[in-house]
């Protein structure tokens, strides 16, 4: 009886194998707002080198591919030998080191940003959704002359309530530190979360018919309407030859969004998990916003585990908004 | 060399759990190998005991989901996963899914951790005050040889979910939860609740304990049993590394629907969480077969830190 069991065990993901047309049920990945901007108009950018072939079915196995390339995209044999696949990415934490840019007080128009040292630690989670960023900042080269003291942020981005702390859970608890309300950064915060791998996939999924596919270069693309919050900013991502995110572009013809259009580039993907997951992260991250480079960072470790991370929103940010 | 030694001992884990599935196949369950985890559909009348309430008694391992049928411990991830649509019990969030048809190969190392991924993955998470957040990472992250429950110790209230059997009498009821052998080592444990309008003894003058003072009430259809006096030694779920104090007040709600019960948990600590959390619900099955009885729990076995060589974990 064992003998057999095992037979049928070991066999079962042989017959599974067999391909059939792909279904998609997914949304939720901005699931504070499901209103798609539906007069987004298609990226201009690298049109004219696609050949589009952007069928239902094109777009399906591309981001199928795409989601199974990162690990996001899997199923649990245990108890479960005839479960789908689902998605199951939600939180995630990320420390990382390298430089980030940011204009001074005395810069102007066209020069470039002052570059900081800096320490990057982000939680991060898709449901619900909530970025929370911590750096803390040197300036570095010759800025860094005169100013020894780092900077310390933590910016903070939940749903519609965008925050900052002055200690990890400020706000939360009497006599621990002070919240102090951001509604303004909201939007370029939350488009940190979205462009990452996974934010981008799931929120291509999230996109349905809005999707596009297409090749450049001989590379896959695929292009799509965020939406909530970010309504008006569309995405551009490039796959590289293992089906990685490797390029995520943001374009929107709103001036008024113009902080939203960024160039982000993840290389040297790996399983950087202290707990092996599969889930495969990018080990670089470079970013430009408004064509100035704002990002540079390596990774050194990226818990995608679903780790214990919250984002409870403080009474008084929650009072802000609503005023 | 040591992933090699971690999937050995994967593998040989999995051969153990084999006569187990077996077991509770034998014992009138479906098959282990679910399609979805959608909570079972009510059939039925809900019998009424002669005080007018809902009869609780049954055997509730109707589902088989896991080791000796206890039950629904799938659902403790909080998503329902269908044939082609997933949810977020919690949230309501829909889920991307892609049908078994086109499903990518994993081996039994990949299903160990896509099941931990699964486990963790549910948007319904106890809010902890913020100075405990790294703890309960830690916990998480070390659960191998953190969890209290591990080496046959109890699981405790309110972790150890719905009992496989219930016996409800006019002044007691009698809960059984049967111990897991194999890798989820807990004790067999059991709970005998006065439901007979006593009150609670002194927080103070009680001991704490894994199970704490129960006392059960009718709140119209639905038996509640409101449980204090514990110590803080266990995890109030079944992974997370979710701790409390001595301070924990868990009440529990049971609520029959024909063969269905569902259990609920809301648990309130002060000393340790922002506010009180309410579990993702449980629907348990009652056993198809009138005829079914509880069987002997497979010895409790002990495991074996020293071979540990990764921080995967369940």
């Amino acid at each position: 009886m064992r003998a057999r069991m095992i037979k049928l065990l070991t066999q079962r993901p042989i017959i599974i194998a067999v391909l059939a047309a792909l279904a998609f049920q997914t949304a939720g990945a901005q699931s504070h707002d499901s209103n798609a901007n539906a007069s987004a108009k298609p990226m201009a950018a690298g049109a004219a080198n696609s050949a589009t072939g952007s069928s239902a079915s094109d777009v399906a196995k591309t981001l199928k591919t795409a989601a199974e390339a990162v690990g996001l995209a899997r199923w649990s044999g245990v108890g479960g030998q005839r479960l789908p696949e689902v998605d199951v990415v939600n939180t995630m934490e990320v420390w990382a080191s390298g430089t980030t840019y940011s204009p001074s007080p005395s810069s102007k128009s066209g020069e470039p940003w002052q570059p900081f040292k800096t320490d990057y630690h982000v939680a991060l989670g898709y449901n619900p959704p909530a970025m929370r960023v911590e750096m803390t900042r040197s300036p570095s080269g010759a800025s860094a002359q005169g100013s020894a003291v780092p900077l310390h942020t933590i910016e903070v981005v939940r749903d519609t309530y965008a925050w900052d702390e002055s200690e990890i859970g400020a706000g939360l608890v009497p006599g621990k530190g002070t919240a102090t309300p951001a509604m303004a950064a909201a939007k370029n915060r939350f488009l940190q979360l979205w462009i990452l791998p996974y934010g981008v996939i799931k929120a291509a999924l999230a996109a349905g018919d809005k999707t596009k596919v297409s090749t450049e270069n001989g590379a896959t693309v695929i292009t799509f309407p965020l939406s909530g919050p970010l309504a008006g900013v569309m995405v551009k991502a490039t796959l590289d030859a293992q089906n990685e995110v490797a390029k995520v572009e943001t374009r929107c013809d709103n001036p008024a969004l113009a902080d939203l259009v960024t160039e982000t580039e993840y290389s040297g993907y790996a399983d950087h998990g202290e707990i092996a997951t599969d889930v495969i992260s990018p080990g670089r991250i470079v970013r430009k916003q408004g064509g100035h480079p704002v990002l540079d960072i390596q990774v050194k470790m990226w818990d995608a585990n679903n780790p214990y991370l919250v984002f409870p929103v403080p009474e008084n940010v929650k009072k802000a908004a609503a005023n | 060399m040591m992933r090699h030694f971690s999937r050995s001992i994967v593998t040989a884990a999995l051969l153990c759990l084999l006569p187990t599935v077996i077991f509770a196949q034998n014992n009138g369950g479906p098959r282990m190998d679910h399609e979805n985890t959608l909570p079972p559909t009510p059939t039925g009348p809900t019998p009424m005991a002669p005080d007018g309430h809902p009869d609780l008694t049954g055997l509730w391992n109707g589902l088989a989901d896991n080791l000796l049928g206890v039950p629904n411990q799938m659902h403790n991830v909080g998503i329902e996963v269908g044939p082609d649509s997933t949810r977020d019990i919690h949230s309501g969030v829909q889920i991307a899914t892609w049908p078994l048809q086109n499903r990518k190969r994993q081996n039994n190392e990949q299903n160990e951790r896509a099941a931990t991924l699964l486990r963790r993955m549910g948007s319904n998470r106890p809010i902890y005050k913020p100075q405990y957040w790294q703890r309960v990472k830690d916990f998480d992250a070390n659960s191998n040889e953190e969890d209290p429950s591990n080496n046959c110790m109890p699981a405790g209230v309110p972790r150890m979910g719905v009992p496989s059997y219930i016996a409800q009498t006019p002044k007691y009821l009698i809960f059984i939860y049967p111990g897991q052998g194999g890798l989820i080592a807990t004790a067999t444990s059991y709970r005998m609740i006065p439901t007979d309008g006593r009150q609670h003894t002194n927080l103070e003058d009680l001991d704490g304990t894994w199970n704490g003072e129960a006392i059960g009430h009718w709140e119209g259809d639905t038996m509640v049993v409101d449980t204090i006096g514990f110590n803080s030694t266990s995890w109030f779920d079944q992974l997370g590394g979710y701790f409390h104090s001595e301070n924990m007040h868990v009440i529990e709600r049971f609520h029959r629907d024909g063969n269905t019960l569902t259990w609920t948990a809301t648990i309130e600590d002060p000393d340790v969480l922002l506010e009180p959390w309410t579990t993702t619900p449980r629907v348990a099955l009652l056993n198809p077969d009138p005829k079914a009885v509880l069987l002997e729990s497979l010895p409790c076995s002990e495991r074996d830190f020293a071979h540990v060589v990764t921080k995967e974990h369940h």
